[in-house]
């Protein structure tokens, strides 16, 4: 048992479900069939495979509606990073013979992101990285003067994933329409969050991850619009229309399409709920901890979940250890392979001094979070702060 | 009832593991951290980035022995307190020993930082030595003794230090692993590199940070002690003083490098008499105990496992020390540590800065 340290403690509180969230029981429960009896593949044509491949199909409806696509548009992926990749180095790969060279995204993005539109300007294209606004908000005129009509594809991110600040995606994708240039959008930590509509917006790929909303690790999707060409990245089989081969993972997919059902169902209510706890517990920092700087609140929209604060003079390190010791797990920056912390590309990005930056800490609120969590946070933190500048040790 | 809190570096061997297992077994409130201090990014396709093994190591520790444990990133303080002197120190012909600065900087003050931060009341490493009421003393193992990388730190630290393995032999240590099932890490070998100059070759990194034209690295005549232009090397921060590998030969006595003169690239070589030193001035001096006085006896040791010398105090200015030895000493080089001891317990040290081969008087006094 790996809590075993936090005995005599009172119960640890999860304040990081931007990063990832628990399994919903009822998720869990509608997979366990096909760990079991229904175990077949959906590429055969017997009675096993017929039953995962309904299985499949069904599933894939039902996460093709949450977004408002058709099921046909729907491509299962091993999670947002594949995703990502998908859209931005399979639009880059199907246009670089056309003329359209162009990748075009902000400094804000997820890794995913960003690496894949490296690893294009290292296969040729012609990298452009958009300005940001000091509130966390892409600067949508540089963003025009970017576009061309030799632009392959653009992308920003729905909501960020460090700050919580929504992007303007609608009229972004609408200038990148406008200049024939496919336009993605990581969606991950928007789904179940803000209400996405494809048939409303223009955008021709669009990311959605699993693990962000109560289905398991390694599942995730990309919204791939009818019409729009893209080279896969894998090769093998004819899966989901030869955009991504390999053995689907009906259990995976059947446990995200209950959670994105839920999602849905629960969206304005999870949404007022999270968004006023977020509220709280920002208030309660700011009044007992009055210079803390809340990265990301002058956008015009925040996403409910998400609390980036820095401390000046406190840094993120010392801090995460402190909280975790006292049974609190947050986050800052994004995290390296090895686990420790290195600044965020996002606070940089968006005018954050490196000494601010190095201070940030995110909270984000979940399924987990109740009223009684965000009161002893509300409590500890300004507490801990309080020690780390006032620390003045004998010897 | 827990003896307090103690943060325990831990590198992922089997020392710190063993220490931080200790720790626990003695009832302390244990929290493990692993330095991340360097970042080998490609360079080493076998090396995965950040010592990642080591970390894992460290973490699967902790997670057996049900105690928290915490990646620290020191990469930039380590970089310039430790790395860029490193760099400079054989730019300017010295031979320097990143290890004392790492326990000096990043060990003992940096991560008694994150100690004070997370209210630890104790900070441990895997180190051999001890602490005996709030004095530094050898490794009760001479085999392992590492008690002369130890001499920087703040004296202060010394009251909250705890290092579980100095009264125990590396077998000792090795056994305890076992016994508690650490076989994760029980028998690692060691490693004798320096841990940011993994493959042993310390000119990539000052040219890596130098450039390909770094004096340090570009040819220099060697030379006698009397300006006899002997040969031709590649670079002198490839030689150290003492060093036999690598110079001309045809003479009729073995030949060590006996300076290195960064001025005109010159490696001066010369028989073992030239060698040989009796005294040492030494800088950044820093006590561990109340300061002696200026003539106390004392024993040094002027590199990691030299045999202890007899010498005298003769002058103390500043953090500047200068001392005479009772017999002369070979190889006293410049950026190594010179380390003070009375038996077993450590007075202090500093770098040295140069030897000589005159025995300093005393000082005269006035009246």
């Amino acid at each position: 048992m790996p809590l075993l340290y936090i005995v005599g403690m009172p119960e640890p509180i999860y304040l990081d479900h931007a990063a990832t969230t628990p399994v919903r029981p009822e998720v869990l429960e509608a997979m366990l069939p096909f760990f079991g009896p229904r175990f077949g593949n959906p590429s055969s044509m017997h009675r096993w495979g017929r039953d995962a491949r309904t299985a499949l199909d069904e599933a894939r409806e039902r996460v093709a509606k949450c977004i408002g696509a058709s099921p046909d548009e729907l491509c299962f992926t091993s999670g947002g990073t594949e995703a990502d990749n998908i859209a931005i180095l399979g639009a880059w790969r199907a246009l670089r013979d056309k003329g359209r060279v162009g990748v075009l995204t902000t400094p804000i993005e997820h890794k995913a992101v960003l690496e894949a539109v490296h690893q294009a300007a290292h296969e040729g294209a012609d990298e452009r990285i958009c300005r940001m606004t000091t509130d966390g908000v892409v600067d949508v005129d540089a963003f025009g003067a970017l576009l061309g009509s030799d632009t392959a594809v653009a992308s920003v991110m729905w909501v960020n994933n460090e700050i919580g600040t929504v992007q303007p995606i609608s009229d972004l994708a609408q200038r990148a329409k406008a200049s024939g240039a496919l336009f993605h959008t990581d969606a991950v930590q928007a789904f179940g969050k803000i209400h996405i509509d494809v048939k409303q917006i223009p955008a021709d790929i669009l990311t959605i991850s699993g693990h962000k909303i109560g289905a398991p690790k390694g599942i995730g999707a990309v919204f791939i619009r009818r019409g729009t060409v893209i080279e896969p990245l894998f090769h093998g089989g004819a899966q989901d229309r030869g955009r991504r081969p390999g053995t689907e993972n009906v259990a995976s997919v059947v446990g995200f399409a209950r959670a994105a059902e839920l999602a849905m169902a629960e969206r304005d209510e999870e949404c007022r709920r999270l968004s006023a706890f977020r509220d709280r517990l920002e208030q309660a920092i700011l009044e007992r901890v009055p210079d803390a700087v809340i990265h990301g609140r002058n956008a015009a929209q925040r996403a409910p979940h998400i609390l980036n604060v820095s401390v000046p003079g406190v840094d993120s390190e010392s801090m995460l250890m402190a909280l975790d010791l006292r049974g609190i797990g947050c986050s800052a920056g994004s995290a390296c392979q090895s686990g420790s912390v290195s600044p965020s590309h996002v606070l940089s990005a968006i005018g954050v001094s490196p000494e601010l930056a190095s201070s940030a800490i995110r909270m984000s609120v979940g399924s987990l979070t109740t009223e009684a969590c965000i009161d002893r946070v509300a409590d500890v933190f300004p507490s801990l702060v309080a020690k780390a500048r006032g620390m003045t040790r004998a010897g | 009832m827990s003896r307090g809190r103690v943060l325990v570096a831990m590198s992922g061997g089997v020392d710190s593991s063993v220490a931080a297992a200790l720790l626990v077994e003695q009832g302390y409130d244990v929290v493990g951290a692993t330095m991340k201090l360097f970042c080998h990014d490609g360079d080493l396709p076998d090396r995965p980035c950040c010592s990642l093994d080591s970390v894992n190591d460290a973490r699967r520790v902790c997670h057996s022995l049900g105690v928290p444990h915490y990646v620290l990133n020191l990469e930039s303080a380590f970089g310039r307190d430790v790395v860029d002197d490193f760099v400079n120190e054989y730019a300017n012909g010295r031979t320097p020993i990143p290890c004392v600065r790492c326990n000096t900087f990043t060990k003992f003050r940096d991560l008694v930082a994150k100690a004070d931060a997370i209210d630890a009341d104790w900070v441990a490493t895997g180190h051999y030595a001890r602490v005996i009421d709030g004095e530094l003393h050898r490794g009760l193992d001479p085999a392992k003794d590492q008690s002369y990388f130890l001499w920087g730190i703040d004296r202060g630290v010394l009251a909250r230090m705890i290092l579980p393995v100095g009264s125990q032999t590396k077998r000792e240590t090795r056994d305890v692993a076992h016994r508690i099932g650490l076989e994760v890490v029980a028998e690692k070998t060691e490693s004798q590199d320096i841990c940011f100059v993994p493959d042993g070759d310390h000119t990539k990194i000052i040219r890596q940070r130098l450039g390909n034209d770094a004096a340090a690295l570009a040819a220099g005549p060697f030379m006698r002690s009397d300006g006899t232009v002997v040969g031709t090397h590649a670079g002198f921060a490839r030689f150290t003083i003492g060093q036999r590998r690598g110079l001309p030969g045809g003479f009729r006595e073995p030949m060590f490098v006996v300076a290195i003169r960064p001025a005109d690239r010159a490696v001066i070589i010369g028989p073992r008499e030239e060698l040989l030193g009796r005294g040492i001035v030494a800088r950044e001096l820093n006590w561990l105990i109340d300061a002696p006085s200026v003539g106390s006896h004392v024993s040094v040791q002027v590199r990691h496992r030299a045999s202890p010398a007899a010498a005298e105090i003769v002058r103390v200015d500043g953090d500047e020390i200068e001392l005479a030895l009772d017999e002369p000493v070979a190889a006293i080089t410049p950026g190594q540590s010179l380390v003070l001891y009375d038996g077993d317990r450590v007075l202090g040290g500093g770098i040295i800065e140069r030897g000589h081969g005159v025995r300093a008087p005393l000082p005269v006094r006035a009246a």
